[in-house]
């Protein structure tokens, strides 16, 4: 290695790393070297605000030195150094654009030290470094505070959250955002709003105020930033949440280690940090989750974004800066808004009226904008023309089978939302595609038929109907759903509590010996009931928080008349055998939410059973076939528009087939023999082989010696090796087993 | 599941040892860097060769720049050779190159780590006219106060040095400039540790940090700088005859023209100075005072007493030391003396 050079500190002995060492361990006694290194600073300072563009470091001792070692030990002598924050801001403030850019990085990183030492306070840091951050040309500069921003607006808000704090930054970059609406500095409040976002530091009404502001800018870069978030940003959030998680040690492994390798003080500690991690990861994860709701949500006023949104950056098309892409996030947005607030705004149908021909790029992402945008409010005789344009320029005999295929799925999709768009010639021109020879066409048109065998089968022709649908129009307990009629209100997923309540009753019963599907009587039901309750006080420890909850058993509101019968809930699941289906949905709603209080164990289980329900129909197998059961903040994406277009395209090729095969699986690096992969597992947790292994891959001259004695044995030896053998084996290996 | 997998694979890589084989070279580490080519020299085919021979004047240029080189002795000799062109040109000619253009040049020099730089410097500068300094003290002071601050002794005391030639060649406008009274009197304090009542105690550790110069007896130089600053700032003004000469000019001009000296423009280079018109504002300590009322009244309340402490205990000392001390509590009698002023 090279011998370094001394520097010229060095070789006077005064170094300031030194001196800073000292201060820290005994500030007192060393104020009077401290005092001269102020002074000095001082000095240093004058010259430098005398000349600062010509500023230029050649003594022994630089500016940046100084600055450096004074704000490492400003926490000894606040007295002193009463003013010097403030200088310092006002040294980068006022001459960061011509500040050596080392220099100024050490003052940024200075000013960020004092605040960690309390010398002043984060709103000034903030207040001080945002204003730069938006200002400077500097890209370096730019990374750096911006990322000290951030690091500081996370650790304020570590503990607690500082409201205070962030509501002042917050005001900062919503006036960022509103005041010059042409300029793209709007960036950076987006960029900061975003990640503290997905991070779940800012999760209120306010940021999100931020946001639509920043969508409804006039740049369009800013207005694609604030677009982009409201479109992806949850998405975003979850998933950051979901990494969060995956990083957790294994406590047992760890443990197992302790106990087998070497003990060390280190690996105690490490042990024991990790126990401790783990802990504190449990609790968290017992603790009630926090309520955060997606951006869309949290709008203020969603009608008039959404009205501003599309007529500042849709409908004016003579000054449209925004490119296609950006057109069409917008449109996502507007579009989603509409659907999920079922917001009005009419000219937006007729808008989409020119873009609905096969030729238009992206046409399919247009469709699935329609159909997003379509709710059961908006006005059929609006969507009426909408539906016959796709029906004449997609679906017809001459067109190609995905064109027309995605132009049934959009049918299906609007539909599905407003079944009252369609009239009866188109519908029943339409389901005679099902007998297409093309199979995308095919399945397309053939959901449509399903779908309207459900919401309105009276429209169907007689043979389309199929039997459940004819037996009920015959019957006259299906009437079709008027405009605007609401359907009365229930709890999404109440049925699949009130499923899982009678499991549990059931398996209950069994372990009690008691045939599972009788009906007890009413001791047995008293019995029953306390058993519940029980049972529940068990569920509730396990959602934590909601321990010391008395008694937070159902309540029974059942008046005394009801005392006599069973449990409405028994009672509508007795006769849901007898009656038919829908009725007894209909009785399955109105007993368990209205006859007994849900326990907020009752509402944690139901979220499970939720997110179970939707775990499943994500699969594949049951996704074909379901069409409304869409989760509504879900928005609709081009993919499902275009469907089983893939399917009319012909047979697949066989890459193209794996590659299908292989979508549903987890990834796997490639294929192996078990004993392979077993084997590499065990060389990446550095383990050892087995002596099998071992004694395989022994090396062959090794092996030659004892090969030969082995030739030579005489007989009385070879027996006495093989009785032993024999001995071995029988006690179960050299050591044996003790018990026989 | 399977990126971890990596990234254990990858973890594990780091500790695996280095299989060393006989009769094979050790594996080279892999922050190994290759020092082993040369470079080659590029001759220049034309050079820059005059036949006559550069006059004294670009001679002088070139020094002046050679000042800011990396190499000590390059410096120091570029100090001594401005210094005999300065010294050795003809009675009453400009210097080859006005001050301001000079000095830029020198000041981040009253830092150098290197003592002969410094040794060579003070001579340079005590070759400089004096009305010439007269305008520079502002710029020249900052550096002499970092100096007199710096972490090595050595640089403090030739700081002090300078400093005492600046009072010796322009003591008025020393410590009449901004920031030259307050703030050069703190570093003094600073210089001498005599801050506070704590620090200027016998029994506190004197030795301040760094290490300390070669040059020896530091404090009494120090002490000796101290004495002649005083003087200039608070000492009695040199001759009272100020306030004859102004009777004396009353009496002579003639009648209608009352106290001309006041009206007429000043002879002083900045004459507003005080007013500040373009820098930076200025706090107590920066500011000018610019009469010895002023600085006397500045001097009784902020300073006395922990000079008179400093000084009591350098007479407790006795020796060199004490001696040196005595010169100060001279002037500063002197200067009680007189009072507040006139």
């Amino acid at each position: 290695m090279v011998k370094r050079k001394l520097g010229a500190l060095e070789k006077v002995e005064a170094d300031l790393p030194n001196l800073q060492h000292k201060i820290r361990r005994d500030p007192k006694s060393y104020v009077e070297d401290f005092r001269a290194q102020h002074y000095q600073y001082e000095s240093h300072r004058e010259i430098f605000m005398a000349a600062p563009t010509s500023a230029t470091d050649t003594g022994v001792i630089s500016l940046r030195d100084l600055i450096d070692f004074i704000s490492h030990v400003a926490d000894c002598y606040p007295d002193i150094l009463k003013d010097f924050p403030q200088q310092l801001i006002d040294l980068l403030m006022q001459h960061h654009l011509v500040l050596e850019p080392e220099l100024r990085e050490k003052i940024v990183g200075s000013l960020v030290l004092l605040k960690k030492k309390d010398c002043m306070d984060s709103a000034t840091l903030l207040h001080t470094l945002f204003p730069i951050l938006i200002s400077t040309p500097s890209k370096t500069l730019r990374a750096l505070l911006f990322q000290k921003i951030l690091s500081e607006l996370r650790t304020a808000n570590a503990r607690t959250t500082n409201h205070k704090l962030n509501r002042t930054m917050q005001t900062v970059l919503f006036n960022l955002v509103t005041s010059d609406r042409r300029s793209s500095k709007a960036l950076w409040a987006i960029k900061l709003t975003r990640e503290l976002w997905k991070r779940q530091i800012w999760t209120d009404a306010k940021t999100v105020e931020i946001m639509k502001e920043a969508s409804l800018s006039e740049n369009e870069k800013v207005t694609a930033g604030g677009v982009r978030f409201f479109l992806g940003g949850d998405r975003e959030r979850e998933e950051m949440e979901d990494e969060d998680s995956d990083d957790d040690v294994d406590v047992g492994r760890i443990r197992h280690q302790l106990g087998i390798n070497k003990k060390t003080k280190k690996k105690a500690r490490v042990a024991e940090k990790a126990v401790a991690m783990h802990k504190k990861k449990e609790k968290k994860k017992n603790q009630p989750h926090p309520l955060n709701f997606s951006a869309l949500h949290l709008l203020h006023d969603p009608q008039g974004f959404a009205d501003s949104l599309f007529t500042k950056h849709l409908k004016t098309s003579k000054i449209n800066r925004h490119n296609r892409e950006q057109k069409l996030l917008v449109l996502q947005l507007v579009s989603r808004l509409v659907g999920l607030h079922k917001l009005h705004i009419m000219s937006l149908y007729s808008w989409f009226q020119k873009y609905l021909v096969p030729k238009e790029e992206n046409v399919t992402s247009f469709l699935a904008s329609l159909a997003q945008a379509t709710h059961d409010l908006v006005p059929p005789d609006v969507l009426e023309p909408l539906i016959q344009k796709i029906a004449n320029e997609f679906v017809s005999e001459a067109s190609a089978g995905e064109i027309a295929s995605a132009g049934l799925n959009a049918i299906r999709e609007i539909c599905v939302r407003q079944p009252l768009a369609m009239n009866e010639t188109l519908l029943q021109d339409l389901v005679m595609y099902k007998k297409s020879k093309d199979k995308g066409v095919m399945m397309a048109s053939k959901g449509l038929l399903s779908l309207y065998r459900n919401v309105g089968a009276d429209m169907l022709k007689k043979r389309d109907r199929g039997k459940e649908a004819s037996m009920s129009l015959r019957a006259g307990d299906r009437e079709q759903r008027r405009f605007g009629q609401q359907e009365s209100g229930g709890i999404e997923g109440i049925e699949l509590l009130e499923k899982w309540k009678e499991e549990e009753r059931r398996k209950k019963r069994a372990e009690n010996g008691l045939d599972p599907d009788a009906e007890g009587d009413e001791d047995d039901e008293d019995a029953d009931w306390d058993a519940w309750n029980v049972e529940d006080d068990e569920d509730s420890d396990d959602s934590g928080g909601w321990i010391n909850v008395e008694s937070d058993g159902e309540i029974d509101f059942s008046d005394s008349e009801d005392e006599g019968k069973d449990r409405p809930s028994k009672k509508a699941k007795q006769d849901a055998e007898n009656k038919e289906k829908d009725a007894s949905e209909e009785a399955k709603i109105s007993s368990l939410a209205t006859t007994r209080i849900l326990t907020p164990a009752d509402l944690a289980k139901l979220a499970e059973l939720r997110a179970q329900a939707a775990v499943d129909s994500a699969l594949p197998k049951s996704r074909r076939g379901q069409v409304g059961d869409r989760h509504v903040d879900d928005g609709l994406t081009a993919e499902e528009i275009e469907g089983l277009a893939a399917l009319s395209k012909g047979k697949l090729t066989r890459e193209e087939r794996i590659a299908h095969a292989r979508e549903g699986k987890t990834d796997r690096a490639e294929h192996k023999s078990k004993e392979a992969r077993r084997k590499e597992r065990k060389e990446e947790q550095g383990k050892s082989t087995t002596n099998k292994e071992k004694a395989r891959r022994k090396n062959f001259l090794m092996t030659l010696g004892k090969a030969r004695s082995k030739n030579k044995r005489s007989l009385v030896e070879t027996r006495a090796v093989l009785k032993a053998h024999h001995d071995r084996a029988k006690r179960g290996g050299k050591r044996g087993n003790l018990g026989n | 599941m399977g990126s971890s997998a990596k990234r254990k694979k990858e973890k594990q890589k780091d500790f695996q040892k280095p299989k060393l084989k006989v009769g094979k070279a050790k594996a080279k580490p892999e922050n190994f860097t290759d020092t082993s080519f040369r470079s080659k020299a590029i001759t220049l085919n034309q050079q820059s060769l005059h036949i006559a021979a550069p006059t004294s004047n670009s001679q002088f240029t070139h020094f002046l720049s050679l000042l800011s080189s990396k190499s000590d002795s390059q410096r120091r000799d570029s100090l001594a050779h401005l210094t005999t062109s300065i010294a050795s040109r003809p009675v009453n000619s400009p210097l080859p190159q006005p001050v301001s253009v000079i000095l830029p040049g020198l000041l981040p020099l009253i830092l150098d780590a290197n003592n002969n730089v410094r040794i060579q410097l003070l001579k340079l500068l005590r070759t400089l006219p004096r009305n010439d300094i007269e305008d520079h003290v502002g710029q020249l002071l900052p550096y002499v106060r970092a100096g007199m601050t710096h972490l090595a002794a050595d640089i403090r005391v030739s700081a002090v040095e300078i400093l005492s030639w600046m009072v010796e060649a322009a003591g008025e406008n020393v410590v009449s400039s901004a920031g030259g009274w307050v703030k050069t009197m703190n570093c003094f304090l600073s210089v001498l540790g005599w801050h506070t009542e704590e620090s200027s105690r016998w029994s506190s550790n004197r030795a301040s940090f760094g290490k300390s110069g070669s040059q020896g007896k530091p404090m009494v130089k120090v002490l000796g700088a101290l004495a002649e600053f005083l003087d200039a700032g608070i000492g009695q003004p040199s001759g009272s005859g100020g306030d004859s000469s102004d009777h004396d000019e009353q009496s002579s001009s003639p009648f209608p023209l009352h106290q001309m000296g006041h009206h007429m423009i000043t002879e002083s280079s900045a004459p507003y100075a005080y007013l500040n018109l373009f820098g930076q504002p200025r706090d107590e300590e920066g500011e000018m005072y610019e009469t010895r009322e002023d600085r006397y009244r500045v001097f009784s309340t902020r300073f006395l007493p922990a000079i008179d402490r400093g000084l009591k205990s350098a007479r407790e000392e006795g020796g060199e030391l004490g001696r040196a001390s005595s010169g100060v509590s001279k002037v500063l009698k002197e200067a009680l003396a007189y009072g507040p002023g006139p």
